[in-house]
């Protein structure tokens, strides 16, 4: 039945809702579905850091590369393990991400083409990952390359560096 | 014998546990026949009585039905090959070669479910398209389209999670190629990469969360969507047919 | 405390309380659009011709999965990447769009807006009457020529080649209609009385077909182009 009708709706009520008060009932219901809307909102937060895993088992991202005699100048040498390819230049050396930055296929370096190519939809980059052509986006990343205290060269992927910087060895 | 067969079958039917499972009798009239359909759990999706143009098969090509058979099809083959399958990176290849060179009637099992889901992406499609052709998409079934629409999302998905764990290269590079086109997506692109990969490379969380998202939450979610498909249709006055529609023709 | 003045208990009268089986409300009954026709009982007239498709169904497949192999390349591989690296069939349409356009355009942005397109396909109720696209020869005829000569000439300076084809195959098609449209019943004429969503689903559907064909027969290494009979030769 309407709200005039309805008995059990007393005067209170009645000039709460008429004037800017608010009633009982409304004001606990108000109440419980922000309470359950908070709820709600921290389970899905909850959920979210359960899925999102805080350790992983994932190989390293630095490693060393050998001594820097092993590479001879001129020279583009994949490192397949790792997927960076080490150039070295007479200005010095280079550590060249291989992962093409379209779509994150490992691309090949063809020595009698003098440059890195991707199967996957045919992006072409220079040894120093400069684009040549095809669809991706960007040059391929140059990684963070130091010496350490033994004379190795060590390599850091998570560390991108401009294309200018070079390890002067 | 066949008489006597047929009398073993009445007299089986006569008794009382029969009829303690099988309570609306032999559908001989019409009213059993409707109880038959009304009152079976399976079987009530259905209307109980069904236009006669609609049962030709140029009305719907039998699509729908079609696609949800497939689906029965993948669900039992799918289950059937979970006993041998670990969800695990070196194992999951080792247990390719398993069904196909060792397992009795796996090399079948699998190749059954492999064509069954490609058939069904196209079946799917195909349904959609000759849906929207028909007009079966107009008021008042405008919400069941947009729940066909997301069913066919999730079979996509289904097919794409499923394509991972075979665990050979063209899973994995197919699976990498994806997961870096969901980071290009802006701002959210990264973490839904990493959460879907359960880190930053396609690795042994990845073949775990695909294998979860393949077999559970997929198949669950694809079950509860295609029950209200059906139940709309049945709720929205079954399967028409186009009012010009008279001889298959328009 | 106040006397409770409902009263509780139960009652044996059925006429006073009469139970209520179900409760049609407009909203929610079926709208049945068209003649209903002769009707058939649900079981068996359904149920066998579901359990024969069925049938059908797992025959037609049994076989072909008798006698032809699902593939198995080799171990997964993180370090190598297999030349030509392709998706299933059914994502090969994508891939050959991600040829001509960045990832976010090709692998986000067209497939979203296509599904938001399909979703929003029932609510757009612009045309329920399915006016035939050429019902207003003149303005249409504009419209539909600029509309395509844009869509054209966008395709063609991204040398997106695989969607030019079948929208220009299409939009031939659409024009013909138009020149045949007051001839004696034909297949032209047929087309020319299909109203706007009609073609625009026909486009979409030619052009999905043809990204995915391309993408399957005549794509080899680098994605570069091959014609299909020279890869299986030798």
């Amino acid at each position: 039945m309407s709200d005039a009708k309805n008995p059990y709706i007393s005067q209170a009520s009645r000039s709460a809702q008429a004037g800017d008060g608010i009633t009982r009932r409304d004001f606990l219901n108000e109440i419980t579905l922000g309470a359950l809307g908070i709820a709600g909102l921290g389970s899905v937060a909850v959920t979210y850091q359960y899925f999102s895993p805080n350790v992983l088992f994932e190989p390293s991202t630095t490693f060393r590369a050998g001594n820097p005699d092993l590479y001879p100048v001129h020279s583009v040498t994949f490192l397949q393990d790792q997927l960076v390819y080490i150039v070295r230049m007479p200005e010095g050396f280079y550590a060249v991400s291989a992962v093409c930055t379209h779509l994150g296929c490992v691309t090949q370096w063809k020595p009698d083409a003098d440059m890195i190519a991707c199967p996957c939809h045919g992006s072409k980059f220079k040894g120093d990952g400069t684009k040549i052509e095809g669809p991706a986006p960007r040059p391929l990343p140059h990684f963070s390359i130091s010496l350490t205290a033994d004379g190795e060269l060590l390599v850091d992927k998570l560390q991108n560096i401009k294309p200018a910087q070079v390890l002067k060895v | 014998m066949a008489t006597s067969f047929q009398s073993v079958l009445q007299n089986l039917r006569e008794t009382k546990v029969w009829k303690s499972i099988f309570r609306r009798g032999p559908a001989n009239t019409n009213r059993t026949r409707s109880l038959a359909v009304f009152g079976n759990l399976f079987l009530h999706w259905l209307p109980v009585k069904v236009r006669e143009k609609s049962l030709r098969v140029r009305a719907s090509y039998y699509l729908g039905s079609i696609s949800f058979l497939l689906f029965i099809v993948l669900f039992v083959t799918g289950i059937l090959l979970m006993f041998y399958y670990h969800p695990a990176t070196p194992h999951a290849y080792r247990d390719m070669k398993d069904l196909r060179f060792v397992v009795s009637n796996g090399v079948f099992l699998r190749n059954l479910h492999r064509l069954a889901a490609h058939l069904m992406v196209f079946a799917v499609f195909w349904h959609m398209f000759h849906v929207f052709y028909r007009g079966g998409y107009k008021p008042p079934h405008e919400f069941n389209w947009v729940i066909g629409v997301v069913l066919l999302l999730i079979t996509l998905f289904l097919s794409y999670t499923g394509y991972l764990l075979p665990w050979d290269q063209l899973a994995f590079w197919a699976v990498t190629v994806g997961t870096n086109i969901i980071s290009a997506m802006p701002f959210v692109g990264d973490k839904i990469r990493f959460l879907l990969l359960g880190g930053n490379i396609v690795g042994e969380n990845a073949l775990l969360r695909f294998y979860v998202l393949h077999v559970v939450i997929l198949p669950l979610v694809a079950f509860l969507l295609i029950g209200i498909h059906f139940w709309r249709v049945q709720k929205d006055g079954g399967l028409t047919v186009k009012p010009k529609d008279d001889d298959g023709k328009e | 405390m106040e006397k409770n003045k409902i009263e509780t208990g139960l009652s044996s009268d059925a006429k006073k309380e009469p139970r209520r089986v179900v409760f049609v409300t407009k909203k929610a009954s079926a709208k049945v659009v068209g003649e209903p026709g002769p009707q058939l009982m649900t079981y068996p007239h359904l149920l066998i011709r579901e359990a024969i498709a069925f049938q059908v169904l797992v025959i037609a497949m049994v076989l072909v999965a008798l006698l032809w192999d699902a593939p198995l390349e080799q171990l997964a591989n993180p370090l190598l990447t297999p030349n030509p690296a392709k998706a299933p069939w059914y994502f090969l349409g994508l891939q050959e769009l991600l040829h001509f356009f960045p990832p976010f355009v090709a692998g986000i942005l067209i497939p979203t807006l296509v599904v938001i397109a399909l979703v929003v396909i029932p609510y757009f109720n612009v045309n329920v009457e399915g006016e035939a696209i050429w019902s207003r020869p003149a303005q249409n005829l504009r419209i539909v020529l600029v509309t395509v000569f844009l869509l054209l000439a966008f395709l063609a300076v991204f040398h997106a080649w695989t969607i030019f084809l079948p929208t220009a195959l299409v939009a031939a098609l659409l024009l013909f209609s138009y020149t045949a449209r007051a001839g004696e019943n034909g297949l032209l004429q047929a087309l020319a009385r299909k109203p706007v969503s009609w073609w625009v689903m026909t486009w979409f559907i030619a052009v999905a077909l043809c990204l995915t064909v391309v993408g399957t027969f005549f794509r080899g290494p680098g994605w570069s182009w091959v014609w299909p009979w020279r890869t299986h030769v030798g």
